[in-house]
């Protein structure tokens, strides 16, 4: 380990202090930088020979920071240098045999790559929410299993609306029992149970759990001025459950939880995530690919299950022109984007000419007063 | 940074502790960290934490010397895998499973309190087992600090004051603190060198009934005010041979922190953190001192190594234990 001819303009000679990794005592020494490796004085005159290969750099990579080499297992010796330019001397020197350790002289380097990293992070974060996350939803969407969905979905419905809300009145049950048995008539072959419960609950709104789960508030059961119009709802979300949309948007929502918390440096909260992503079902939207096709399947359920699609669209726009009205009421359209077009385009549907005539629904029951049965002192709302 | 015998005459040694960090260097790594932890689908993230470590430890100064993190972001991940392996895939298949497959209610409700004994019982052992590792894995001058305190003690301390807390609506809580101060600070070392904590907690029982009483009518305010005292009790009641640590601040200077921090955080959506990390770091370091005799030469290395696994439960559970300032 000697120091040769044109190393000679770089300085070799350089102070610091050393620390045996046994007492915590700092000890001067004087340091030569060498080809291959550092020659060590201490005070005392024991003399230390590092190799550059031994050597590690466990401090020193900022501006200001004291170079700290480390040699020896998790109990180190220790070299401390204050000088910045000690670095450089050894890269001068020591070349590739010190291309491990940092080189002050490239941290401009560094300041570019912060901020590529920087560009790249933002780009990163909008591909991941917007592109990984649905495509990873999207595709486990469609492999779980119809059991889970349904375990999931009553589970969830549970949460929403535990049983003692629901309406038991036997006749209301009946009737919407049957509406549900004709549309499911129209869908040979699915392999879901369709469960529709009547929530005591005076909002107008109409959800669909996983699994063939699907909730009706009180308030829109009040509003549907015909069975048809009750039937168009339903059919509409039937084919969120046929479609997956409802587990999909859970499994979307659940991801990008799941992934902000892996970015955020933690993994937790994992096991509570499932729970609150059902509690926030009532709160999910749908895409509007998701509504439109949703609309457009639905409108085809009706009318293979032989009930008036013109029925959905008019109950679509009493309920858009009573939420206009009134900012009051929680809204069950206004939760799906591009409304108007949505209506626009049923419109389309419902006029185009069809062979078979509809047949009516319920045609022997009372509606007007099963639709208030579910709340027989309450006021009802006010229809037109 | 020399080491010049001070004059005999001064009676009272004081040691200082600086925080040289800036938020600036500190923003950056995280910049790197969070790229670098989406390209990698997380996976990153262990590597990241251990460098922001590295460079607040580094960026430490006690007696003109600075602190050094030795932990690696292999050690944490494989950590981390090991504690999902036994306590969250545990936890998630009993919570999920009794409902996937449809048991009886009973069943279903011996799982449910299986899940909040697993809970109970990991949260005590992450609490341990993360101060054993990131002391293990800490240094200064060369030398590590080690945590030797037992699982069991603490499960005891943990339970019964959870158990004492709850049935007491909540008055057992400061000596409830205070015994688990006591343990964490008691079985903490330096070296050969322990510390030790004599807070009793009686002395917190007033303050801590006057703020939950006052909490209502101050908006929580009151609170910052106990947080200061206890952390300044806290301090002031450890001692390191026949030194010990002043931390004189009040609830003023902490709440004017934390508004400011306030103040940086929210209009930047949170992006200020790396700042309001530094200006907690130099708040602790500037206001920490440490006082009376110590004799340093008498110090010899007795490391005790530690897995990261406890680490990786505190991960999971979300529970950050500081360690020292």
């Amino acid at each position: 380990m000697r120091a040769e001819g044109d190393v000679r303009t770089v300085r070799t000679e350089w102070t610091g202090s050393y620390l045996d990794g046994k007492a915590p005592v700092r000890r001067p020494a004087s340091i030569r930088v060498l080809r291959r490796g550092l020659e060590i004085t201490l005070e005392e005159g024991t003399v230390l020979q590092w190799f550059y290969r031994d050597v590690r750099q466990a401090q020193g990579f900022y501006a200001g920071e004291e170079v700290r080499l480390e040699r020896g297992g998790d109990l180190a010796e220790v070299l401390l240098v204050a000088e910045p330019g000690f670095l450089v001397s050894l890269h001068r020197i020591g070349k590739e045999a010190v291309g491990h350790l940092h080189d002050p002289r490239r941290r401009s380097r560094r300041a570019t790559f912060t901020l590529l990293a920087a560009v790249g992070a933002l780009g990163g974060s909008l591909a991941v929410y917007f592109w990984l996350i649905p495509f990873v939803a999207d595709s486990l969407a469609v492999r779980v299993p119809v059991a889970w969905e349904e375990r999931l979905g009553r589970s969830v419905t549970e949460e929403l609306a535990p049983p003692g809300r629901h309406c038991r009145d036997p006749q209301l049950a009946q009737a919407v029992g049957k509406i549900v048995e004709r549309l499911g008539g129209a869908l040979p072959g699915t392999p879901y149970k369709f469960r529709v419960f009547v929530v005591n609950d005076r909002r107008v709104n109409a959800l669909a759990a996983p699994g063939g789960y699907i909730l009706v508030f009180r308030g829109l059961l009040e509003r549907a001025r015909t069975p048809e119009e009750l039937a168009g709802v339903l059919a509409h979300e039937i084919q969120h459950v046929i479609r997956r949309d409802v587990t999909r948007a859970l499994l979307r929502q659940a991801s990008s939880g799941l992934l902000l918390r892996a970015v955020m440096g933690d993994a937790a909260g994992v096991m509570t995530y499932g729970l609150e992503a059902a509690r926030a079902l009532a709160a999910l939207k749908y895409s509007r690919e998701a509504e439109a096709a949703a609309d457009a399947e639905g409108l085809r359920l009706l009318l293979a299950a032989r009930i008036d699609p013109a029925s959905m669209l008019a109950f679509f726009e009493q309920l858009l022109a009573a939420e206009r009205r009134s900012s009051r009421l929680p809204p069950y359209l206004s939760t799906h984007p591009e409304t108007l077009d949505r209506l626009i385009r049923l419109r389309a549907m419902v006029s185009e000419p069809r062979a078979d005539m509809p047949t009516p629904l319920l045609p022997e029951a009372d509606w007007q007063s099963l639709r208030l049965r579910c709340a027989p002192g309450a006021k009802p709302t006010r229809n037109e | 940074m020399t080491l010049a015998p001070r004059p005999a005459s001064e009676q009272k040694e004081i040691r200082r502790i600086a925080f040289q960090g800036s938020g600036g260097s500190l923003f950056g790594i995280y910049i790197v960290n969070y790229f670098l932890t989406i390209l990698t689908l997380g996976i990153y993230s262990f590597w990241g934490k251990v460098r922001v470590r590295r460079y607040l430890f580094g960026q430490t100064q006690f007696e003109g010397d600075r602190f050094a993190f030795h932990g690696t972001g292999l050690e944490l991940f494989l950590g981390t895998l090991k504690a999902i392996g036994i306590f969250l895939l545990p936890i998630m298949l009993l919570s999920i499973l009794p409902d996937l497959l449809a048991l009886p209610d009973v069943a279903k409700t011996i799982a449910r309190f299986l899940v909040w004994l697993l809970f109970m019982t990991f949260l005590p052992v992450a609490m341990v087992g993360a101060r054993r590792y990131r002391l293990s894995r800490s240094s200064w001058r060369g030398i590590r600090f080690s945590f030797r305190g037992g699982v069991r003690e603490f499960l005891k301390i943990f339970w019964t004051g959870g158990l004492l807390s709850t049935i007491t609506l909540g008055l057992y809580y400061p000596f409830f603190e205070m015994r688990q101060q006591s343990y964490f600070i008691g079985h903490t070392r330096f070296g050969t060198q322990g510390f030790d904590f004599d807070g009793k907690g009686r002395d917190l029982f007033w303050s801590f009934l006057l703020t939950a009483a006052l909490l209502p009518f101050t908006l929580g305010v009151s609170w910052v005010w106990y947080l200061a005292k206890k952390r300044r009790y806290f301090w002031e009641h450890t001692h390191v041979g026949s030194a010990r640590f002043r931390f004189p601040i009040t609830g003023g200077m902490l709440l004017g922190l934390y508004a400011v921090n306030l103040l940086l955080l929210i209009p930047t959506f949170g992006l200020a953190w790396p700042w309001a990390l530094v200006r907690n770091a130099r708040f602790a370091c500037r206001h920490l001192s440490l006082e009376g005799p110590l004799d340093l030469g008498s110090i010899t290395q007795e490391a005790m190594d530690a897995s990261a696994t406890g680490e990786g439960l505190a991960g999971i559970l979300d529970t950050d234990f500081g360690v020292g300032v």
